[in-house]
């Protein structure tokens, strides 16, 4: 029986000077082991919904509880378990692939050793093993987010969060981070992957929220999703009959 | 370990940034050779006055030789001989020279006998015989002309020493007529007594530290080095900011944020990193004053005695600075707001904090303002070491200032970046 890794309960935020709440009364949850695809258009409240979940928001009303722990008192210990992609690249330009890798290492608490071997571990999946030494300036764009996925991973956390880890990436990048987070699925680490690449989520999620105005329109696994609306062809058509085809800026 | 491995990636950005090396090492290093240089003169001017002065000797007698004599011993004064009274003039209203001395016609024979006259009319009153000249005498005008661009305080010293040979001579010539008059219708005169007045009393001028440094005085090396030192420890803000800012800015910061007691190694190494390049900016600028003025044909600067003195000073200064630079760091949220406040801000500080020039020439409004800037509290210190040669006990009190001061900075700093990183 797999068990809950994140619990969000009845979830509010609303920025001030905004008339529109950004998050409202968000009710989910996400088991452990599974690769969970927060969908939604613009504005829909993913990257709040992500902020809130990492301790870095406080929530006007309501919980969230990753691993059984409540973020607002154990924001500290909940940091220690879950590693974070943001979209943008979180990384030190002017410091080489391993030296970026080795300081974030560091920070996260491990051995000189343990760094250097899952950065070897690490460069070689991603294919950044020859780069290691090159500065991050250098990169191209897809280098760039698989190391800021490295960076995000290097020290085994339970719980991975991935905002839009493919935005921006060549094919080749984008197949290579897609089949490591398969891999990282059948490993047993619970992956939120918030995306706008419906195609991506369907490949990957095994379960699925969809998001917008703040509001959950739907959440189960992907299967039960695809036979509850039958009449869709897949998924992006799920998505625009729920969130409407409305442009969002 | 979290705060070695940030001071080090402190260390990395930093080689790699060759214009914030410049701004940290270079720019101090130029701008305190500079700052000695333009500085020299006008320090020179306060206290090693050196003028150029016009004297015109009509009276070509031993009063004149006096007045040279005397202006001869004096370091501030340098006697340039001219004939023509107009001319000098001319020089002197034009700016040349900044007085001109005009010793009239016949004035040491005027002098002696109005010291005669003055003497047998003593004599007389007092019952001895003597031959009275009942002329009236007019008063011997020594006339002395001024630029009227020259310092008022320049002005008062020239007319004093003028004053002070005038009564010199006068006083020794009332002496020696005294012992002529004495002398007269004796069958032996006794010889006459050569007096020297300048001998019978005379100002002793010392410094009140009474050890190898004695006269040790306060002059553009001595000044510049460590104000200017003080200045670029606190320009430490602009590459601590910048990169703080850019660091939030291009997202890394927030990958440490999410990272689980990050908050505390990266404030402390960055604040130990900038810490430790203060310390060695404060030696580099130092080395400066000792080895690179003196070819520059400035004075080698001094240190003083206490060595333990300079460098708790010196980590007060870094801790300040550093305090500072972070909490700019922290509170602004964009680079050009943090780096257009803090480099104005700096200046400020450091221009009533007496690191442009020295707090005594300000305004006494400003040398009351200059007590509440770190930088004063700083040049305080140094000064006490290097020219009074303060000890521990002495410096103390800036020296917790300065401490007190980086301590708030912090405190301030940590309780903003908390506010911002919600739980």
């Amino acid at each position: 029986m797999s068990t809950c890794a994140v619990q969000l309960d009845n979830l509010t935020k609303q920025y001030p000077h905004s008339a529109k709440r950004a998050v409202s009364s968000l009710t989910f949850e996400i088991q452990e082991g599974s690769v969970f695809g927060l969908l939604g258009p613009n504005g829909a409240g993913k990257s709040t919904t992500v902020m809130m979940l990492c301790g870095l928001m406080r929530p006007d009303a309501g919980s969230i509880s990753v691993f059984g722990l409540d973020v607002l008192e154990k924001g500290a210990d909940i940091r220690k378990r879950i590693g974070v992609a943001p979209q943008e690249i979180a990384l030190f330009p002017t410091l080489t692939a391993y030296e970026n890798l080795f300081y974030f290492g560091r920070m996260y608490g491990m051995r000189a050793a343990d760094i250097r071997s899952q950065i070897k571990k690490y460069l070689h999946i991603f294919g950044l093993s020859e780069k290691r030494n090159k500065t991050v300036s250098t990169f191209s764009g897809g280098m760039k987010k698989r190391l800021n996925l490295i960076a995000a991973i290097l020290h085994h956390p339970k719980l991975i969060i991935l905002d839009e880890p493919t935005a921006g990436v060549d094919v080749q990048s984008r197949n290579m981070i897609l089949d490591f987070l398969k891999s990282m699925k059948y490993e047993g680490s619970t992956i939120i992957y918030s995306s706008h690449v419906l195609e991506e989520a369907e490949r990957i999620c095994s379960h699925l929220g969809i998001i917008d105005e703040g509001k959950l329109l739907t959440t189960g696994t992907r299967t039960s999703i695809m036979s509850a609306h039958h009449e869709c062809k897949n998924l992006e058509q799920i998505f625009l009959k729920l969130t409407g085809k409305n442009i969002r800026d | 370990m979290k705060i070695l491995a940030t001071v080090y990636k402190e260390f990395l950005l930093l080689v790699r940034d060759p214009g914030g090396m410049a701004l940290i090492f270079i720019m101090p290093l130029a701008l305190v050779i500079v700052m000695a240089l333009v500085q020299d003169a006008p320090f020179r001017d306060y206290q090693e006055i050196k003028l150029e002065v016009l004297f015109i000797d009509e009276d070509q007698d031993s009063l004149s030789a006096k007045i040279m004599e005397a202006f001869q011993a004096s370091p501030n004064v340098v006697l340039i001989q001219k004939q023509d009274t107009t001319e000098a003039k001319r020089l002197v209203q034009a700016g040349k020279f900044k007085a001109a001395i005009v010793l009239p016609k016949s004035a040491s024979a005027d002098l002696r006998r109005k010291t005669k006259q003055l003497i047998t009319t003593v004599f007389s009153n007092f019952g001895f015989p003597a031959e009275i000249d009942s002329t009236q005498l007019p008063a011997i005008n020594i006339k002395m002309f001024f630029d009227p661009a020259i310092k008022s305080n320049y002005k008062q010293a020239l007319s004093g020493a003028v004053e002070k040979i005038a009564a010199t001579v006068q006083t020794e010539w009332v002496l020696d007529e005294l012992q002529q008059q004495l002398s007269e219708g004796k069958e032996e005169a006794p010889k006459k007594i050569a007096i020297d007045v300048s001998k019978i009393m005379r100002v002793d001028q010392r410094f009140a530290s009474e050890n190898k440094y004695q006269g040790l005085m306060l002059n553009s090396v001595q000044h510049n080095v460590p104000a200017w030192t003080m200045f670029a420890m606190f320009f430490i803000l602009y590459p601590l900011a910048g990169n703080f800012i850019k660091e939030r800015e291009e997202g890394s910061m927030l990958r440490l944020r999410l990272i689980s007691g990050s908050q505390w190694p990266v404030i402390s190494g960055k604040f130990g990193f900038y810490f430790l390049i203060c310390l060695v900016q404060f030696l580099l600028m130092i080395a400066v004053g000792i080895f690179i003025m003196p070819l520059l044909g400035l004075t080698k600067l001094v240190l003083g005695s206490n060595p333990l003195g300079i460098l708790i000073t010196a980590c007060s200064v870094a801790m300040a600075a550093t305090g500072y630079g972070v909490l700019i760091a922290v509170y602004f949220r964009t680079a050009q707001q943090a780096l257009s406040f803090g480099s104005v801000s700096v200046v400020i500080l450091s221009a009533i904090g007496g690191v442009w020039v020295p707090i005594y020439v300000m305004p006494e409004i400003l040398q009351t303002v200059s007590r509440f800037s770190p930088m004063s509290w700083g040049l305080e210190s140094f000064n006490d070491l290097f020219l009074r040669q303060a000890s521990i006990r002495a410096i103390l009190p800036n020296v917790l200032r300065l401490i007190g001061f980086a301590l708030v900075a912090l405190a301030a700093s940590v309780v903003i970046h908390k506010s911002r990183t919600v739980v």
